[in-house]
């Protein structure tokens, strides 16, 4: 088959716009999966995946597909993953393809994230074909969407393909839409082998597996091949498709997508956006655009059991096989006991990390509250990253604090224009601009349902407060957001310390704006009053920024703990409440004198109370 | 050789209906087994006096035992007929009585007539144990009590008029809802009638009563432990005042009339429990039969002989359900947990000459840090809880058990 019959394409969608359920009518619709053999979502093959309705994981299928014209095209579909902690991995898939269909829900119009992905597709040359889905639900709004669409992206009506993947209806344009309109691969078979690794996962037998796009020559069984990020050098031991099972070829040619095995047992030597080149007859350059994937969010993951932590060790190890984006380090706390310190792509990624430990290992985790990576630039003029606010240099020591901001978008109705606004201004964010995505708000007056976007940027570290679920309260789900790193700026930071009895509980410092250390403080102490169990002493529970006591409350000492009589002489019901009540005691954190059940810690470090 | 005093519970398990805070072994609507019930319990009797003499013939304790207690607990032990207490006394002779035996018996106040009252001191009852438990009506309709606060007034009076002069009136707070007037109020009434003693019971919730049921569906208020411990502090200062002397963490008692029957309890010596349930500590070892009377008459007309090997090996058709073998570090640590609720506290020259060894080196470490903590009084002589330890008991008391204990269920 010439290489101008291969069509390679990715979906991009803001989440639960029907990406997977379009791909699958596209399977059945070529014939790839019969149509009583589909389960539903065939892509999304984490069970994760399939319950969240997201695509954690890059996929590629390859389908075959007879056109009106009478040639059988090689359509291949590269799944991407929809979310902003993401962003590196779509990038590198959109390297992979030639065109995209932009979906966007025919009830929800423009989303965040329809508009970061088309963005990033036509940053790199994407040709992009409009699709409407769900146009079969009761609320779809089609002439809005398609207003919308036309107005924010320069489509003309017609060019608008309008469906119902969920009932078939109109996915047959699709394929005939994707053969006339993107464009066949470039790239030359005759040249040096350049393959992009666009994901990767860890197979037991065949080591690393590479999803890879031939991008020129040709890649082959049982050839030396090298990876030219870190010249790591291996033998190609299986070469193959995915359709959607891995079916083994001999090899693959410029503009093909499949994957080779590596037999690497690491998948951190396989980065993705890295370049695979031939051993022999080597690429000068590689591929642009590589870089490593950058951890932007921080926490502690303890086991709540703390003979857990060996299980705990091990199942990070194995997770570390197929996600080469963690990366953890042992640490200890007084309050938590031993845990490990890790490093995410982003609030979603902890999630979803979390999340498969606790199912697929069994284990029970308690994560604290997150944190970014702080810029510190010392007295002496040395900068250092910080991660953790433990280790935070004493405030004598510290000339400046920088952290990270965010450039976000948020996309929402209009009405709820007011509430985004106070939120913004609660969290600090820095307004910029606002635009309706249907052209002039005023003008269209004859819709009654018109979504705004608003620019502004924010810092990460309070955008790790919650500020998501904030946002989706106050509009009642209908924001979306997105966002992508604008770099470090400085701020008025300090390290929040919670004291018990004048010992400090290193679990629950945190790095806040200096501006909202009371309110936070004074929020931390209250709840941990509450929290902890009275002593046989008053204990007191102070929250402190550098060595100043901003924020005080007292647990008073407990004044009555006596069982009152004894049934009949039934000495030994008495000794066991009693060594029931020693074992509970057991089982509490000590800080200096003050017992404090895990609970409490627990309670307090809860995303929704961070 | 000394006879060995002996303590003698009887437990009848029988009430007219059950109190809503309640979770002893009592039931209401048996009434029918009351004679086959009181018939097994004196077969038990007799079983465990010929226990007593083969296992002191062939074991190191060779004790002979002197009764010096007898009480009829419950359940509702007044439901029963004159005769049948005086019947159930002249059993309990089996074993030899001292001089002047104890003999209590706990009375409900809506079960009573003067002339029941007459009678049970003609039997030998020279104590009566009186569960008023308030002087507010609200509180007795919230408890389930059977009768009212006069009811409870009358019963008392009744008895007097009998020629009882040795009263105890059980009194519960802390109730859910309930005021530091209504619980003042309620300790005035009874010290008006001038029991000789006073039990008073911060209220527990115990899990599956209605009570607690009610609580945890948020139809009455959690009890407040501080106020509770107010309530007991008033408590302590009245009877102070009234001349009362606060002999054990939850019991108050005219000099001369403390419960010789619980004191047996609290300094750990021998006891025997006769009836379904009901608790013994006998040469050592702790048991207790099984709960139910239905099965407790079946195993009890099944016993033909206790051998005496049975209290180490249990046995298929023993009527016991429960059984903690000797232990000399829980003996130990039990008479100290127990003794430490008595105002005297431990007496250090009686505990290194009960179990040869010295207390302050065994528990040094313990003593230490609840001296510290302000919970216990030291001295060369002894040591016994602070004031603030007497509502911190459970705090002191865990401290002194013993490194692993071990009851085993008899299956």
């Amino acid at each position: 088959m010439g290489q101008n019959q291969i069509r390679n394409f990715c979906i991009i969608a803001h989440i639960d716009h029907g990406k997977s359920t379009l791909a699958d009518r596209l399977l059945e619709q070529t014939g790839t999966i019969l149509k009583r053999a589909m389960q539903k979502q065939v892509l999304d093959q984490m069970e994760l995946e399939r319950e969240r309705g997201i695509t954690i994981k890059a996929k590629a299928v390859r389908m075959p597909w007879l056109a009106p014209d009478g040639k059988v095209y090689q359509l291949n579909l590269i799944d991407t993953p929809g979310h902003v902690d993401f962003t590196y991995e779509v990038s590198r898939s959109l390297t992979a393809v030639e065109g995209a269909l932009l979906v966007v829900d025919a009830s929800q119009g423009i989303q965040a994230q329809t508009l970061a992905n088309a963005y990033a597709a036509l940053e790199h040359n994407l040709y992009l074909i409009p699709v409407i889905n769900k146009i079969d639900l009761t609320n779809a709004r089609t002439e809005e969407v398609s207003r919308e669409i036309e107005s924010v992206f320069g489509f003309n009506r017609e060019e608008i393909i309008c469906i119902s993947a969920k009932e078939g209806k109109g996915t047959d344009k699709i394929l005939n839409a994707i053969i006339r309109h993107i464009p066949p691969p470039a790239g030359s078979k005759n040249s040096p082998l350049k393959a992009l690794i666009f994901d990767s996962k860890y197979d037991s037998y065949k080591g690393v597996i590479a999803f890879i796009r031939v991008i020129d020559g040709v890649i082959k069984n049982g050839e030396n091949l090298r990876l030219m990020s870190n010249d790591i050098i291996f033998e190609s031991l299986e070469i193959g498709i995915f359709s959607p099972e891995m079916d083994a070829l001999t090899s693959l040619q410029a503009g093909e997508v499949g994957y080779v095995a590596t037999g690497l047992k690491n998948v951190t030597d396989c980065h993705v956006g890295d370049t695979i080149t031939t051993v022999i007859n080597p690429a000068f350059q590689p591929l642009s655009g590589y870089r490593e994937a950058k951890p932007m969010v921080f926490a502690g993951l303890y086991p709540i059991e703390s003979n857990e932590y060996p299980a705990l060790r091990d199942a990070l190890d194995k997770l570390k096989l197929s996600d080469a984006s963690i990366s953890y380090e042992p640490e200890s706390s007084t309050a938590l006991g031993f845990g490990f310190r890790c490093k995410f792509l982003g609030l979603l990624h902890m999630d979803i990390v979390q999340e498969r430990l606790e199912r697929e290992y069994g284990l029970r985790l308690l994560v604290t509250a997150p944190n970014v990576a702080y810029k510190v630039i010392k007295r002496d003029g040395s900068t250092i990253l910080v991660d953790n606010p433990a280790k935070l240099p004493p405030p004598q020591e510290i000339s400046e604090m920088q952290e990270p901001w965010l450039s976000a978008t948020i996309i929402t109705p209009d009405r709820y224009i007011g509430p985004v606004m106070e939120l913004l201004s609660q969290y600090r964010g820095r307004f910029e601009r606002l635009d309706y995505l249907s052209g002039n708000g005023e003008t269209e007056a004859s819709f009654s349902w018109k979504q705004v976007s608003v620019k502004f940027t924010l810092s990460m570290g309070m955008l790790l407060a919650n500020f998501y679920d904030q946002l989706k309260s106050a509009t009642q789900g209908y924001a979306s957001l997105d966002y992508t790193p604008s770099g470090y700026q400085t701020g008025h930071l300090v390290k929040l310390d919670i004291l018990v009895n004048g010992q400090q509980v290193d679990a629950l410092s945190r790095i806040v704006p200096s501006g909202i250390a009371s309110s936070e403080g004074r929020i931390l102490v209250d709840k941990l009053r509450a929290l902890i169990p009275r002593q046989l002493f008053d204990v007191a529970i102070q929250a402190a920024v550098g060595g100043k006591v901003i924020a005080r409350e007292t647990v008073k000492a407990l004044r009555k703990n006596v069982l009152a009589k004894c049934y009949g002489g039934d000495v030994s019901r008495k000794r066991k409440l009693l060594e029931k009540q020693a074992e509970g005691k057991k089982r509490l954190k000590r800080i200096g004198q003050v017992e404090i059940p895990q609970e409490a810690f627990m309670a307090v470090l809860k995303k929704n109370n961070a | 050789m000394n006879p060995v005093a002996l303590s003698l519970y009887l437990h009848f398990p029988f009430c007219l209906s059950k109190c809503s805070y309640c979770n002893f072994n009592s039931y209401a609507g048996m009434e029918r087994l009351i004679p086959d019930y009181l018939g097994a319990m004196e077969k038990e009797i007799l079983l465990w006096k010929m226990f007593a003499r083969e296992y002191s013939s062939q074991s190191s304790f060779h004790e002979e035992f002197q009764v010096e207690t007898v009480y009829f607990g419950g359940g509702t032990p007044s439901l029963l007929q004159p005769e049948q207490i005086a019947y159930v006394i002249e059993r309990c002779r089996a074993f030899p009585f001292a001089v002047a035996p104890e003999i209590t018996l706990e009375a409900n106040p809506g079960t009573v007539q003067e002339k029941f009252f007459a009678r049970i001191r003609r039997a030998g009852v020279n104590r009566l144990s009186l569960g008023a438990q308030s002087f507010n009506d609200g509180c007795l309709k919230l408890l389930g009590r059977i009768h009212s606060a006069n009811e409870a007034r009358e019963a008392f009076l009744c008895a007097r008029k009998a020629g009882f002069d040795n009263i105890n009136m059980d009194l519960i707070y802390a109730l859910p809802g309930q005021t530091m007037p209504c619980w003042q109020n309620t300790l005035e009434e009874a010290l008006r009638l001038h029991p000789e003693h006073l039990s008073l019971y911060s209220l527990t919730l115990e899990e599956g009563t209605p009570l607690a049921g009610w609580v945890k569906a948020g139809l009455l208020p959690l009890p407040d432990g501080d106020l509770a411990a107010d309530m007991y502090l008033l408590a302590e200062e009245i009877l102070d005042r009234e001349g009362y002397s606060h002999y054990e963490i939850s019991n108050w008692a005219v000099p001369g009339k403390e419960c010789r029957h619980n004191l047996a309890y609290w300094k750990n010596t021998s006891y025997l429990g006769v009836g379904a349930g009901a608790h013994s500590f006998l040469f050592g070892h702790r048991f207790a039969g099984v709960s139910s009377p239905q099965e407790y008459v079946e195993k009890l007309s099944a016993l033909e002989r206790l051998p005496p090997s049975f209290l180490e090996v249990g046995g298929e058709k023993s009527h016991l359900d429960f059984v903690e073998g000797a232990d000399v570090e829980r003996e130990m640590s039990d008479t100290v947990i127990m003794g430490l609720r008595l105002q005297e506290g431990i007496d250090l020259a009686s505990f290194a000459g009960r179990f040869q060894r010295e207390l302050l080196p065994a528990y040094r470490q313990e003593i230490e840090e609840l001296v510290e903590l302000g919970l216990l009084d030291a001295d060369e002589k002894g040591i016994r809880l602070s004031g603030r330890g007497k509502l911190l008991g459970n705090e002191v008391f865990m401290r002194f058990l013993p490194p692993n204990s071990t009851g085993s269920a008899l299956s």
